[in-house]
């Protein structure tokens, strides 16, 4: 029987079926101990605390997921809706943690594990950003924040007889105004290279200034009345209108292969952004960028995560335990270090070791007080459930004024209407 | 009892396949019919029963019509050429070929590469300032594209992606119907003085009739459901999934994606996926009675 094909054929399923549920067996027995996954996107640096950390807690191991940005946040909202697949430990971004809030039962309440005891750990409105029913409901612990500067191209602000040192950089732009003028005396010297890489990175920087943005702090929908918002897309569009942006897609391939080029000057940058830009710039633009204080007086913030455990995780004390060993100043600082994502904590953000950083590709640029100068005069926007729809549409809205394609007013009309329709 | 066997068995052996398409396939269409008529959050789930009202918001969406549009746009730009251009390509590899191997296994090539790869190999050619397409057209004095912001240069561009990885897919599935087509046919039309282009009308369309008809009706439903090309093809990516800054190059399922993956309205995205399996049900009868008309029994 076995020689016929059939017969050997129905002896192989049967060997591979027989090795999979044996391996499906190893996977559940094991050594005994707790195991922990942690869901990450982009580069969060855990890679050698997990180590740690599993050293330190012989009964736990630690699986690190990492996906791109988009997906992740994707992907864990139909984890949440199935009700299974999600990591005990998920990192939630700044766009996305007001729209899971809505959605809080999905999540385990890290206030009944003790996390209130270390509010004090964080600046008040980044706890505040991981809460929900005024502060009863712990959502997620903060890790990094964005900050804000502004990093420029040395070589092509010298071209343009314009000054290149850090200090006298950041003076060039107390307001956004001067910002503008400064863009003007940079095109009428070297026309053939862009100001800025995008209107949308300018506009958010603007609106990320100001206390609340599309949505007031009771989560009503004001992007149509709130003036900051049409104020800030219309400086950010008359860059574009002005042909001085390279109209490009934030950290999108065109936007690597623009940095490669050299084709533009100046890209706001929060923390993590530095990475970014040494990755797509490459090796021998080292010492070329430098950074400077953001226009507008500094504050503002872009980005920056939480860790939360969802409430289907089979051992959520344990995940509760990891991420806020994660999260604590110590491993905070050190992360600091290895990746440049900044501190939401004061005791991190204010230690010598972090302000004393430089950053030498960034033609030792003090980033650490820099960043740190930034994270104190940070006033965060409020993020409402919404923010997540309504980003985009202005975004898209800004690109078609880059491209030439609508005027200021038309488009941001457009964006408008677009906004109330999604958020309806 | 032995016609009893001989009778069941067949339905014994056919059951498989019914059980699987039940569970997969049956079963999430209706569920989906489900989802459509409540307002259901992708997280929260269901919320209230809203019977047809998502249906209702549809029709009067103008993204809606505008991812349509596109879609048709896009479908009809890079199917029918693509069929067209596959029929050649199989009539010419169906020629005594040197290195016969060589050129079908080509063929398939493009189809084989992962379309991820494909469409960020594309998105580069297609780049609006170091472009490889754009720096050609520069030098024969072309002003550069704007291959995304464009409406039409947007789907001339997607269309080229999608042909470049069917056609020679295409042209395998006809090739092989090709040389299942009896020689001596070909020999009798040789004597009765026909051309190479009469053979291929009157003998080789004919004959390989339900080959065509499979593909036009496989391509029709793949062509409706453009998402991963055109997704891709996009600078914000799946973050986005707007189809460039106006829309131009939304297709139906991106929509779906948009609405579904990125607003969370569950609801609304099963709204549009029962319209496109309806749509495509309608396109592929249209296509099939079509094509039966093309290609007349010989």
């Amino acid at each position: 029987m076995s020689g016929t094909p059939v017969g050997r054929a129905a002896a192989a399923i049967a060997i591979a079926v027989a090795a999979t549920m044996t391996a499906a067996c190893g996977d559940g027995a094991g050594d005994g101990a707790v195991k922990l996954s942690i869901g990450v996107f982009s580069d969060f640096g855990y890679d050698r605390l997990i180590e740690e950390y599993e050293a330190a807690h012989p009964g736990v191991r630690v699986e690190q997921r990492k996906v791109k940005m988009e997906q992740h946040h994707t992907q864990l909202a139909t984890q949440l809706a199935g009700g299974r697949g999600a990591a005990d430990v998920v990192a939630i971004e700044e766009g996305s943690i007001a729209r899971f809030r809505r959605s809080k039962d999905k999540f385990v309440n890290l206030a009944d594990h003790g996390a209130r005891d270390l509010r004090s750990r964080w600046t008040a409105w980044k706890w505040q950003q991981g809460t929900a029913d005024d502060g009863d409901f712990v959502l997620g612990l903060g890790t990094d924040m964005g900050g804000l500067a502004l990093c420029y191209r040395r070589d092509l602000f010298q071209a343009a007889g314009l000054p290149v040192d850090r200090e006298a950089v950041g003076a060039l732009w107390p307001t956004w105004a001067d910002f503008l003028a400064t863009a003007d005396r940079f095109t009428a010297a070297t026309p053939g290279v862009k100001f800025v890489d995008t209107a949308q990175n300018v506009y958010k920087a603007v609106l990320d200034q100001t206390e609340e943005g599309y949505f007031a702090k009771d989560d009503t929908f004001i992007a149509d009345t709130n003036p900051k918002v049409a104020e800030a897309f219309t400086l950010a569009a008359s860059l574009g209108e002005k042909r001085q942006t390279g109209a490009l897609t934030p950290f999108s391939q065109d936007w690597n292969v623009a940095l490669k080029q050299g084709s533009f000057a100046t890209t706001t940058c929060p923390a993590w952004a530095l990475a970014l830009i040494k990755a797509g710039a490459g090796e021998e633009a080292a010492g070329r960028w430098d950074v400077a204080a953001a226009p507008g007086g500094g504050g503002g913030n872009w980005g920056g995560s939480f860790l939360a455990v969802p409430a289907q995780s089979a051992h959520p004390r344990e995940a509760y335990e990891l991420a806020a060993w994660l999260t604590a100043p110590e491993q905070q600082k050190r992360i600091f270090k290895e990746t440049g994502n900044l501190p939401s904590e004061p005791a991190a953000y204010r230690d010598p070791e972090v302000t004393s950083a430089v950053n030498d590709y960034f033609n030792q640029a003090p980033v650490g007080r820099i960043f740190g100068d930034a994270a104190e005069s940070l006033q965060p926007t409020y993020r409402g459930t919404g923010d997540a729809q309504v980003t985009p549409v202005f975004n898209n809205a800004l690109g078609r004024v880059e491209s030439g394609r609508q005027s200021t007013k038309d488009s941001f009309e457009q964006a408008v209407r677009e906004a109330r329709d999604a958020v309806r | 009892m032995g016609r009893l066997d001989s009778r069941l068995t067949p339905y014994l052996v056919v059951a498989p396949f019914f059980l699987v398409f039940g569970v997969f396939g049956l079963y999430p269409l209706l569920f989906t019919a489900w989802v459509s008529l409540h307002d259901w959050q992708l997280v929260d789930g269901a919320q209230r029963f809203v019977g047809l009202t998502n249906f209702r918001a549809l029709l009067a969406d103008r993204n809606f019509w505008n991812a349509l549009g596109n879609t048709v746009s896009l479908f009809v730009l890079s199917t029918a050429p693509q069929l067209v251009a596959a029929l050649g390509l199989a009539a010419l590899l169906d020629r005594g070929l040197r290195g016969r191997a060589f050129w079908r296994a080509g063929a398939l090539l493009p189809n084989v590469i992962s379309v991820a790869a494909v469409a960020l190999v594309f998105a580069q050619l297609y780049g609006r300032d170091f472009g490889v397409v754009n720096h050609l057209l520069g030098l024969v004095g072309v002003d550069p594209v704007d291959w995304r912001g464009e409406t039409w240069a947007s789907h001339l561009a997607v269309s080229s992606i999608v042909m470049w990885r069917w056609t020679g897919y295409n042209a395998l599935i006809y090739l092989a119907a090709m040389q299942s087509v009896p020689r001596d046919r070909y020999e009798a039309a040789l004597l009765d003085g026909a051309s190479r282009w009469r053979l291929f009308r009157s003998v080789t369309l004919p004959s390989i009739r339900p080959t065509i008809l499979f593909t036009v009706v496989v391509s029709t439903i793949g062509g409706l459901q453009l998402f991963v090309e055109p997704q891709l093809f996009d600078p914000g990516g799946t973050a986005l999934g707007t189809g460039g800054t106006d829309r131009q190059f939304q297709t139906l399922v991106m929509y779906l994606y948009e609405k579904g993956f990125r607003l969370f309205d569950a609801g609304y995205s099963a709204a549009i996926a029962w319209v496109l399996f309806l749509l495509i049900l309608v396109v592929a009868l249209v296509n099939f009675t079509l094509a039966r008309r093309i290609a007349p029994k010989g």
